[in-house]
């Protein structure tokens, strides 16, 4: 197991590397966010997922970093004292030092109260952010350039892609060994049972602040290196979707394992700049994915595969195989349906529409994965009906087959 | 060994209007294995809560081998040497069993909570987990989690962890509770081994595991001592028959 | 003085609004340990559902279908969601609400657009009650919170005086127990979740018509309630109200003064060195305003982490 998992990944590293040659610019900028969201996610994941404290307000760790970073990009001109490429370890600090003091506060209280504090606590910086213009740059934020260093200009997109690409590998490293370490192993402590902690002599406060720091610093380096990447930071960073999209992210990926989050974030980056021009409803897409997880597969996509294998070695390939195919297909149908409802309502929604509709006193045709499309008539709403219909009845069939199947072995 | 390990004196503590312990006093001498019984309600684990720094007593004091720990934080009192279980077992269901005992015997590292190097390169520790591993022989289920093992080896995990910090006092709530007359007996013989040398303190109801582990058994009613005692004497104390069976049924048993 | 007795009663009426949609989310926290992330979405819904059916039904109407379909569609959160993934742990509840509540956002900015709708208070009700001083008093804003505290008398009669509501209190400490009595505990926790979020649907149909109504009022509105509920103690309705009004009033309060920390350096003399440093120090409350209820939260937890009302725990 050990040799396939670090084959795998040096393998993805190596095409990690690789991407510069074989992306057009505009991917390969995009390619540098998906990074950076990875990051970002994996030290959620670390708060989150590791150590079973849900943050809704990550946001601010993030913002933090990136602020501070666009502070000492302007501070220090390249003046030699902190070259650009060692510019993250001013979000890193930055970040630690921030979630060092929330999370003294946020880890007074456990569960559900945590939660709602570290939202606040990002909600005061949100409110805060626009009155400290000299911090925060009012609407327009702070901008800064990146200045050459070590025999670089750091002027080209292939550079920056390297530079987040060494940092993020690097923190994922750090992130990873974190897990294997006495602070590592009490963190899941603190997931599986912070009371008996307590019991067995550990400060079980002391823990939470540490956690929380880590997961700080790291967002601070994510921080850092969009800043690094965009020249630039504002105070949107501190939204509440910010902070929304990490927790999506991770959980769709699954947190139960180290790279989930971080697979997930890069994947909903990902599908997020491709499809972002052909439709206008990808955050509702995303937010309906999420409640799914959280419905029907609780360990994220990650834990999809491993589901799978399971059925597979319990029930064998000949009966699980076509059934899991027919899951599959029925994925494919009930997504189809939901898209083309939701694209449709979309259409039929919008200002644009309305206003035509009122003048021509009829539904006219819209346009929909180029093609023109019948409003009012039953065609055009027949093909959700029946993409859904198909879908939920083939999903309902193959679930009651392998339920059924799993209970008689 | 000599000296007394644990002192209550004019313990108590209420919840709001209800006086649930209402003045215990109770001396435990270094090495002593004392019973507490009591009927259902009489306080036995709230006391080890006041004991164990769960909570804060209403009045009175708590003190460890000389040192005043009346209201004092959980993990300190267990710095200090004082170790105790839960009636309820209280692991760490998701982990596997060695990782359970690894954490509890990591506390007694000089660097329990180090990031910088990777935990088992920590020196002694593996041993010291295996160690104990064997000591409650739960070698063959190192590797389970410990949510999955049965209700005995559950509690046997429960003691191990609870022996982790090396304690000088244990106290014991009800470790055989649920247990068949089979996995009591094993218990049994289990707690009398890994308690030599240290004092016990442990609640049960189970009366042949009190006579026979217990130098003296101390009886709870109503948030009251009222009788300390060898086994014998406590058999033969008008008060804690009467407690137990009633005072016609007192009457009616020759003395 | 006017401007102080203008604030207090806008402050006033504000927390008793805070309070509708907070004593919904309190009730089903207490009652099922569940923190509904998408509580503020009812408020939500409720306007919308409102601006939506007030050409056809009316504004009085609308506002009480706006508030019935929110409850409606707590109803079905609770039912086909909520219930499903109940043996998970609060967490995944949590994060499932949190997830509603943002596909209730975004759904709302599909049909209705990502901007502010013209949800306007009825013209016959959009005049003067009293005046103060020089100042006219709104007569809107008197019928909020005229809503609010009945609706409070209402929920505190039906809460105590009724069979439902003492089924309901039981419910909240001891569930089996209920059900050991022969009562539907799933339809009450139900119908407790429902009536919460029509309560919240309320809020929003009313207030929504005299403050903005927008696809980010889940989110400005929510993390207010979740103060209210952290400030005056998780499952407490005492703490709730007096929460609700206490960050109301102060912040109102705040909106119009427009003093800073400088100016009260200044009375010692260090006024010029303040201005100097700037930042925080020069801020204006009523620009800090915002930030208030943000600030007692953290100082409320420093000093009585179980909120003012609420049970240590």
């Amino acid at each position: 197991m050990m040799r396939t998992s670090t084959f795998l990944l040096l393998g993805a590293s190596a095409l990690l590397a690789a991407m510069p040659a074989l992306l057009s610019a505009g991917l390969l900028n995009a390619a540098v966010q998906m990074l950076i969201a990875a990051l970002f996610a994996s030290a959620y994941g670390l708060l989150a997922g590791r150590a079973g404290m849900l943050s809704f307000g990550h946001a601010a760790y993030f913002g933090v970093g990136a602020f501070a970073t666009v502070h000492a990009m302007n501070a220090l001109n390249g003046a030699g004292l902190l070259p650009t490429p060692l510019l993250p370890l001013v979000g890193a600090g930055a970040g630690l030092a921030f979630g060092v003091v929330a999370g003294w506060f946020a880890t007074q209280r456990s569960g559900t109260a945590f939660a709602m504090i570290t939202l606040a606590i990002a909600e005061l910086l949100h409110a805060l952010a626009p009155q400290l213009k000299s911090l925060f740059g009012g609407e327009s934020g702070i901008s800064a350039m990146r200045m050459p260093a070590w025999g670089l200009s750091f002027g080209s997109t292939t550079q920056v892609y390297y530079l987040t690409l060494a940092w993020v590998l690097a923190s994922l490293a750090l992130l990873h060994f974190h897990t294997r370490t006495p602070a590592g192993r009490l963190t899941l402590g603190l997931r599986e049972n912070a009371h008996r902690l307590r019991f067995l002599g550990y400060d079980v406060h002391r823990l939470g602040v540490s956690a929380f720091a880590i997961s700080g610093l790291f967002s601070g380096i994510a921080g850092a290196l969009q800043v690094l990447a965009n020249e630039a930071a504002n105070y949107v960073v501190f939204d509440a979707h910010v902070s929304a999209s990490v927790v999506l992210n991770s959980y769709i990926g699954g947190v139960g394992v180290f790279l989930g989050p971080a697979l997930g974030a890069a994947l909903m980056s990902f599908f997020g700049y491709a499809v972002s021009d052909a439709t206008q409803a990808w955050l509702l897409y995303q937010g309906v994915l999420f409640v799914i997880v959280m419905m029907f597969m609780p360990e994220g996509l990650v834990g999809l595969g491993a589901t799978a294998r399971h059925r597979v070695r319990v029930l064998g390939p000949a009966r699980a195989l076509p059934l899991l195919a027919a899951g599959m297909l029925a994925v494919l149908l009930l997504a189809g349906g939901t898209v083309f409802l939701v694209e449709l309502l979309q259409r039929l929604c919008s200002q644009d529409y309305r206003a035509l509709a009122a003048t021509a006193g009829a539904w006219p045709p819209v346009t929909m994965f180029g093609r023109s499309w019948a409003a009012a008539s039953a065609a055009t709403w027949a093909w959700p009906a029946g993409l859904l219909l198909t879908g939920g009845a083939l999903m309902a069939f193959a679930r009651t087959r392998l339920l059924a199947r799993e209970a008689q072995r | 060994m000599s000296g007394t390990i644990l002192g209550l004196h004019g313990l108590r503590k209420s919840f709001g209007e209800t006086e649930i312990i209402r003045g215990v006093d109770l001396e435990l001498a270094a090495g002593e294995r004392r019973a507490l019984i009591g009927p259902n309600g009489a306080g036995k684990s709230t006391l080890f809560h006041l004991i164990s720094g769960h909570l804060a007593p209403s009045a009175g004091t708590i003190a460890f081998d000389g040192l005043d720990i009346t209201g004092q934080a959980p993990q300190r009192i267990n710095r200090l040497g004082l170790a105790r279980s839960f009636q309820i077992t209280n692991v760490f269901p998701g982990l596997t069993v060695f990782e359970n005992i690894r954490l509890a015997v990591l506390r007694q590292q000089p660097r329990p909570t180090a990031f910088w190097q990777r935990v088992d390169r920590l020196p002694g520790l593996r041993e010291a987990t295996e160690q104990l591993l064997e000591r409650v022989r739960l070698q063959a289920r190192a590797a389970a989690l410990a949510g999955e093992l049965s209700y005995s080896e559950q509690r046997s995990l429960e003691i191990a962890m609870t022996l982790a910090s090396d304690p000088r006092l244990i106290l014991l709530d009800e470790p055989m509770a649920g247990m068949s007359a089979e996995e009591t007996d094993y218990t049994l013989a289990l707690i009398r081994e890994l308690t030599v040398g240290r004092a016990l303190l442990i609640v049960e109801h189970d009366m042949d595991v009190v006579f026979s582990l217990a130098d003296r058994i101390s009886v709870l009613v109503y948030g009251q001592v009222i009788a300390t005692g060898t086994p014998d004497e406590i058999r033969q104390h008008q008060g804690v028959r009467e407690a137990y069976l009633g005072e016609e049924a007192n009457a009616q048993v020759p003395a | 003085m006017d401007t102080l007795l203008f604030g207090l009663l806008n402050g006033l009426i504000y927390g008793l609004l805070l309070f509708m949609v907070s004593a919904g989310l309190t009730l089903i926290f207490g009652m099922m340990g569940v923190l509904n992330f998408a509580h503020a979405s009812f408020y939500m819904l409720g306007a919308y559902f409102a601006y939506t059916l007030q050409h056809a039904l009316g504004f009085g109407p609308a506002v009480v279908a706006g508030a019935l379909l929110a409850g409606g569609v707590g109803a079905v959160v609770e039912r086909f969601f909520l219930r499903r993934v109940h043996h998970h742990g609060h967490a995944h509840e949590l994060l499932l609400t949190f997830g509603l509540s943002f596909i209730v956002a975004e759904t709302i900015k599909l049909v209705f657009g990502n901007f502010p709708v013209d949800y306007r208070v009825p013209p016959r009700l959009d005049g003067p009650a009293f005046a103060i001083g020089a100042q006219q008093y709104p007569l809107y804003r008197l019928l909020m919170g005229g809503v609010a505290l009945l609706m409070f008398v209402l929920l505190y009669l039906l809460l105590t005086r009724t069979r439902v509501g003492i089924i309901v209190r039981s419910a909240i400490h001891k569930p089996r127990m209920v059900e050991a009595l022969g009562h539907n505990v799933q339809l009450v926790f139900t119908g407790v979740f429902a009536v919460g979020a029509a309560l919240a649907g309320l809020a929003g149909a009313v207030a929504g018509a005299f403050y903005t109504t927008s696809p980010n009022m889940a989110v400005e509105t929510g993390v207010l309630v979740f103060v209210v509920v952290v400030v005056g103690g998780l499952g407490s309705l005492g703490g709730a109200m007096l929460a609700s009004l206490l960050i109301g009033v102060m912040t109102s309060l705040a909106v119009s003064v427009d003093r800073s920390l400088a100016d009260l350096f200044a009375l010692v003399g260090a006024g010029a060195w303040a201005d100097s440093v700037g930042g925080l120090l020069t801020l204006k409350l009523s620009s800090l305003a915002a930030t208030l209820p943000f600030a007692l939260m953290l100082i409320v937890l420093l000093l009585r982490p179980q909120g003012l009302l609420g049970e240590k725990n």
